[in-house]
């Protein structure tokens, strides 16, 4: 089947039931995009898919619609998208396994909302399960990045 | 014991002293008890110095961190203590973790597994501590746990970097022809001041390395360090906000095979009935075969993707033999309280006389309670694996490990290899926590290896199979009483806990034919080593094996002695009519460290100030890991449940080498700690343990996370540990707290099972 | 004001029960006239007995909460309780779902195959806020049904069409593994509601 991954087309050959997320891991060679749960219940593998955050680990290759989305697309050119520099900026990660989906979830809020409150944060996030603790850190890092973004527009 | 307050402020002057002076050290090529692993491994152009320091001729200088990176940000202070001593930025440096080897041994992380509290500096004490950081030389364990890795590498890692920037020093005078004494360095270069000639690092660094090492070396004072005491950038972050390819799951090795683990879900059993023919028959699988270790037994399988091995385990039909242990928890519970029932046991801590202390002791002066806590699951985000290839006689593993020489040793077994041609490949963890100081995931990965025709295989366990075949935080009991005086002081304290051993099960599916020899302080740690001066004071453990696998589970012992010892203290407080911080201020006055920690988290909580309506605080403390901490929790009731408003927490780390990556470490340690006592429990039925995966073992998340305020003290003279010693206090915090608004004593964890949170 | 506090105090005593109720008996005189008066009321209370296992069951009601909370339940997931994760209607009202967390974040177009794994349908959402009867009475949910304002501005022709024809509401019955399906079957229920209309729509009294 065809694919639009971080904005290349690539032909993957699998089992339409298969998960996106070993279609991208073990068949695309993608590794941003974790495997923590097999549930939708971590958060470590999510995407964007048409700019909607989507756990990869549950919706199976065969049903994918629309352009995907991972952790490894969103720096452009080298640059890092706000989100990432915010993230960067606050030191956000410990371990790091759980950021990868954390940036993705965080993007789509941003996506949505300019200027995000605590609420609007707990909302968006609360999928994310982060076992490093580092919580305080990753809603300091959206409130950077929403600022950020509106600097840099 | 009393005498101990005298010593604090002596130590610390003379430490002082030796400090101010600069410290003349001997250095690792002095007594060098083992080969430098990375001289057989260069490549062109490069030169090693010593086990830690590599420059290429480029000037790209590696620094290898030999531990394991899990979040902890050991890698970015291990960097610092070199780049610190090498006088280069931290940007400079790139970072490794290295091979395995006996080189990087870790003396720290046996030190304190003495029965001696920290404080205790007495001569036995003393010669316990070397004995122990002995062992863990003599046996080269490489190993990251106890909190133990900047106290192991802070003389270590300063001496290879200022050992390497004394040999560069030496070659560039030799090729400048000038003295050394009119060469000073900077940002990787030697400069000649007088005549403006300089030279790079990697200009010099191979006829540095050829120099003869320097027998002593001179370290920096404090006050000059560049690096260290600031919050560094840590070095991973980059690739950790990018989705870099850093983790084991993350391996990929040319023409990789990709496999899973499905072991017996009772621990030790076997199966008695097994058809693997569907399994076989799945598309893209390549082979099932069986796996029997120490660990455990089961199938491995080994197909084209992870998701048809998945697929496949899950289609292997078979019977497992019965346990031979409790079978559920209600079983396992009553046979810890057996053992609490029992005479005996070993008391690691017997001061007065308890006995005679509570003779006669009118009820209304006595304080008594039992408490309990279950099992835990580490529920580290990255599940285990590893990646294995076994071709040519030689066996490479790709592990996310704690432990790469045992891991190397094992895995040897497993292949059928000796352990020279092993090569553990460390990669980044994605959580360690202490389930990844275990070896059964490398192994499986190495059993399969063997399958594999040469080819690498990929080995990841599901998120159940992980939630399922843990080394568990062992589950404990715990009957305390106490006799209090007029004053509302104790009197007499008792405290008997009952809990498996952490040691024997480790040894048992590491080493099954050693028997762990005296008792596992980790039964008693965090109950009987904790700074109160109490008259008559005893504490005893007693070990009660209930057959579950039993492991290091973020700050062990204390992670349940925390909760028992300061819940307690709290129900003596109530008992005695003090406020609890008073309480402390009255028990631990011999113990300055601890009492700063405790009137700093008081101030920041602003302790004296009645709570607003609705609201209550909590407090606790536990020395743990050479570090004193002190935190208050603060809850609230609201209309979907309570939820936990603000922590505080005061620690005194001794020296803080990162004040940035410390914070973190408190904070997450505290989160770690209250997600356990909110609501996690791993419960048995048909002897195997009943949650699965994050539905039914969840953990804290943002909406349920609290504000935090920490404050970082340097007071005591020893260094102490960062990454475990925030989870202890935050149980009983809670637990306190919770008492405070609702007037509900919660014995038993999780909190959950007796109060909701929102 | 007096009926809606009884309302209150009613739905708290059905609360705990709601999933496992049994009608009480009704006074005829006390059956609602609806269509027709020319019917035995129990003949429509029975029916409605079946109507109401399917919309109390927990595959449909845990969706119709008016809290904002869908509801999980069943065997792996211990007494029923707000769905983790924070999932929440969302600040719009919409039942999608929030900004960075969606519905559609994790419930596909059809149910994941892994066990615990998130059930899936076509636009998987929340119930508007006015069809809620999470932890209602069996007499509660029976008025609501019958009332346009609070059952999506149906007839209860159309609102037997929609059980029957409707992709979310047909998930109740393939809810898929380790999940207790709704009782019946979607064609099943929507003849159910058709006799039951037949017979004068009569709700019970609690």
């Amino acid at each position: 089947m065809r694919l639009t991954v971080d904005g290349k087309q690539m032909e993957i050959d699998a089992d339409p039931e298969m998960p996106l997320l070993w279609a991208l891991r073990d068949l695309a060679g993608i590794l941003g995009p974790k495997f923590g749960c097999g549930i939708a219940a971590c958060g470590a593998c999510t995407v964007l898919i048409d700019g909607s955050p989507v756990r990869s680990c549950v919706l199976p290759v065969g049903g994918v619609e629309g352009d995907v989305v991972t952790i490894e697309g969103l720096s452009r050119d080298g640059a890092l998208s706000a989100v990432q520099q915010a993230w960067l900026d606050e030191q956000v990660a410990q371990c790091g396994y759980c950021q990868a989906g954390q940036i993705m979830s965080a993007t789509a809020l941003l996506d949505e909302i300019d200027n995000p409150t605590d609420e609007d944060i707990d909302n968006a996030m609360a999928g994310n399960l982060c076992r490093c603790g580092t919580y305080p850190k990753i809603r300091a890092a959206i409130k950077r990045a929403a600022a950020l973004k509106l600097a840099r527009a | 014991m009393a005498s101990l307050g005298k010593i604090t402020r002596r130590v610390f002057l003379i430490g002082a002293a030796a400090v101010t002076g600069g410290i003349a050290v001997g250095y690792y090529y002095y007594r060098r008890p083992y080969p430098n692993p990375l001289e057989g491994d260069l490549a062109e152009g490069e030169a090693t110095f010593n086990p830690y320091v590599k420059i290429a001729e480029d000037n790209t200088i590696t620094v290898i961190a030999p531990r394991a990176e899990m979040g902890q940000g050991i890698s970015t202070t291990l960097a610092a203590l070199v780049a610190e001593e090498l006088d280069v930025p931290l940007e400079a440096v790139t970072v490794e973790h290295g091979p395995a080897s006996y080189a990087y041994y870790n003396t720290e992380m046996l030190a304190e597994g003495g029965p001696f509290p920290f404080y205790d500096e007495s001569i036995m004490a003393e010669i316990m501590r070397g004995a122990m950081g002995g062992v863990g030389k003599v046996l080269g364990l490489q190993g990251t746990g106890g909190s133990s890795s900047t106290r192991d590498g802070f003389d270590r890692m300063r001496q290879a970097g200022a050992a390497a920037r004394q040999m560069l020093v030496s070659a560039a005078a030799k090729s400048l022809a000038v003295s050394e004494r009119e060469l000073t360095t900077g940002d990787g270069r030697i400069t000649h001041g007088a005549s403006g000639r300089s030279v790079s690092y990697g200009e010099v660094a191979r006829s540095a390395a050829d120099i003869a090492p320097p027998s002593r070396v001179v370290l920096k004072r404090p006050e000059d360090w560049k690096l260290l005491g600031k919050p560094q950038r840590r070095v991973d972050m980059l690739d950790k906000v990018t989705g870099a390819p850093i983790f084991g799951v993350d391996v990929v090795q040319p023409d990789m095979l990709f496999g899973t683990v499905r072991m017996s879900p009772r621990f030790w059993q076997k199966p008695t009935h097994a058809d693997l023919s569907k399994a076989q028959a799945m598309p893209g699988v390549v082979k099932v075969v069986p796996i029997d270790t120490t660990y455990g037994s089961g199938f491995g399988v080994i197909a084209q993707n992870t998701w048809a091995a998945f697929k496949a385990a899950e289609a292997i039909e078979v019977e497992w033999g019965a346990a031979d242990y409790p079978t559920d928890s209600a079983a396992m519970s009553a046979r810890l309280t057996e053992a609490l029932a029992r005479p005996g046991g070993s008391s690691a801590r017997d001061d007065g006389n308890v006995d005679t202390a509570f003779a006669g002791a009118p009820g209304e002066r006595l304080v008594e309670a039992t408490y309990e806590v279950p099992f835990l699951a580490h529920m580290c985000m990255e599940p285990m694996n590893a990646t294995a290839r076994l071709k040519d006689g030689v066996l490479d593993v790709w592990s996310p490990n704690q432990f790469p020489t045992m891991t190397r040793q094992l895995c040897a077994d497993v292949a059928g290899v000796e352990t020279e041609n092993v090569r553990v490949h460390t990669t980044s963890l994605g959580g360690g926590f202490g389930r990844r100081g275990e070896m059964d995931y490398s192994m499986y990965a190495a059993a399969l290896a063997r399958e594999a025709d040469g080819r690498p295989v990929k080995v990841t366990w599901t998120r159940e199979e992980d939630t399922r075949h843990d080394t568990y935080r062992p589950a404990a009991a715990g009957r305390f009483r106490a006799r209090l005086g007029a004053d509302g002081l104790p009197q007499a304290v008792e405290m008997r806990i009952a809990s498996p051993s952490v040691i024997a099960g480790i040894l048992r599916r590491t080493f099954p034919s050693i028997s762990p020899v005296g008792p596992d302080k980790s039964i008693v740690d965090g109950a009987c080593n904790q700074p109160y001066t109490i008259p008559n004071y005893r504490v005893t453990g007693i070990e009660a094996d209930l057959g579950v696998p039993v492991g290091f589970w973020r700050a062990v012992g204390n992670s349940f002695n925390g909760f028992f010892h300061e819940c307690f203290m709290d129900e003596i407080a109530v008992a005695g009519g003090l406020d609890p911080i008073e309480l402390r201020r009255r028990l631990m006055k011999d113990y300055p460290a601890a009492l700063a920690v405790v009137e700093k988290v008081a101030e920041m909580s602003d302790w004296s100030a009645p709570s607003p309506e609705g609201t209550a605080k909590g407090f606790a403390f536990t020395l743990s890991f050479g570090s004193w901490v002190a935190e208050v929790v603060q809850v609230s009731q609201t209309e979907a449940g309570l939820r936990i408003d603000k922590v505080w927490i005061a620690a005194d780390v001794g020296t803080a080498l990162d004040p940035g990556i410390i914070e973190a470490q408190l904070v997450s340690g505290a989160i770690y700690g209250l997600s356990a006592a909110m609501s996690q429990e791993v419960t048995f039925a048909d002897g195997k343990v009943e949650q699965s995966n994050f539905h039914d073992h969840d953990a804290m998340r943002i909406h349920q996370c609290p504000d935090f305020e920490v404050a970082i003290l340097e007071n005591y003279h020893k260094m102490g540990g960062a990454g475990e010693i925030g989870t202890p206090p935050a149980m009983p915090a809670l637990a306190n707290a919770i008492h405070a608004l609702t007037g509900k004593r919660i014995r038993s964890l999780p909190l959950s099972k007796e109060v909701s949170f929102a | 004001m007096r009926r809606a506090i009884l309302l209150t105090i009613a739905a708290t005593l059905f609360a705990a029960a709601a999933l496992a109720q049994e009608v009480a008996p009704v006074a005829p005189e006390t059956v609602p006239q609806a269509e027709t008066t020319l019917v035995d009321p129990t003949v429509g209370l029975a029916e409605w007995q079946t109507i109401h296992d399917v919309f109390a069951h927990p595959r449909c009601a845990n969706c119709h909460v008016d809290d904002d909370h869908p509801r999980w339940s069943g065997a792996h997931y211990g007494e029923t309780r707000f769905h983790a994760f924070n999932v929440q209607r969302g600040a719009d009202g919409s039942g999608f779902g929030n900004p960075g967390m969606r519905c559609m974040t994790c419930h596909f177009e059809s149910n994941s195959n892994v066990l615990h794994g998130p059930p899936g349908a076509p636009s998987w959402h929340l119930a508007p806020v006015e069809m809620a009867w999470f932890g209602k009475s069996s007499a509660e949910i029976c008025a609501q049904i019958k009332d346009p304002e609070r059952n999506g501005g149906r007839t209860l022709s159309e609102v037997a069409e929609h059980v029957r024809d409707d992709a979310l509401v047909a998930w109740g019955w393939a809810p898929g593994p380790g999940r207790n399906p709704a009782p019946g079957s979607a064609e099943e229920t929507f003849a159910a509601i058709e006799r039951w209309s037949a017979a004068g729509a009569p709700c019970p009294i609690d």
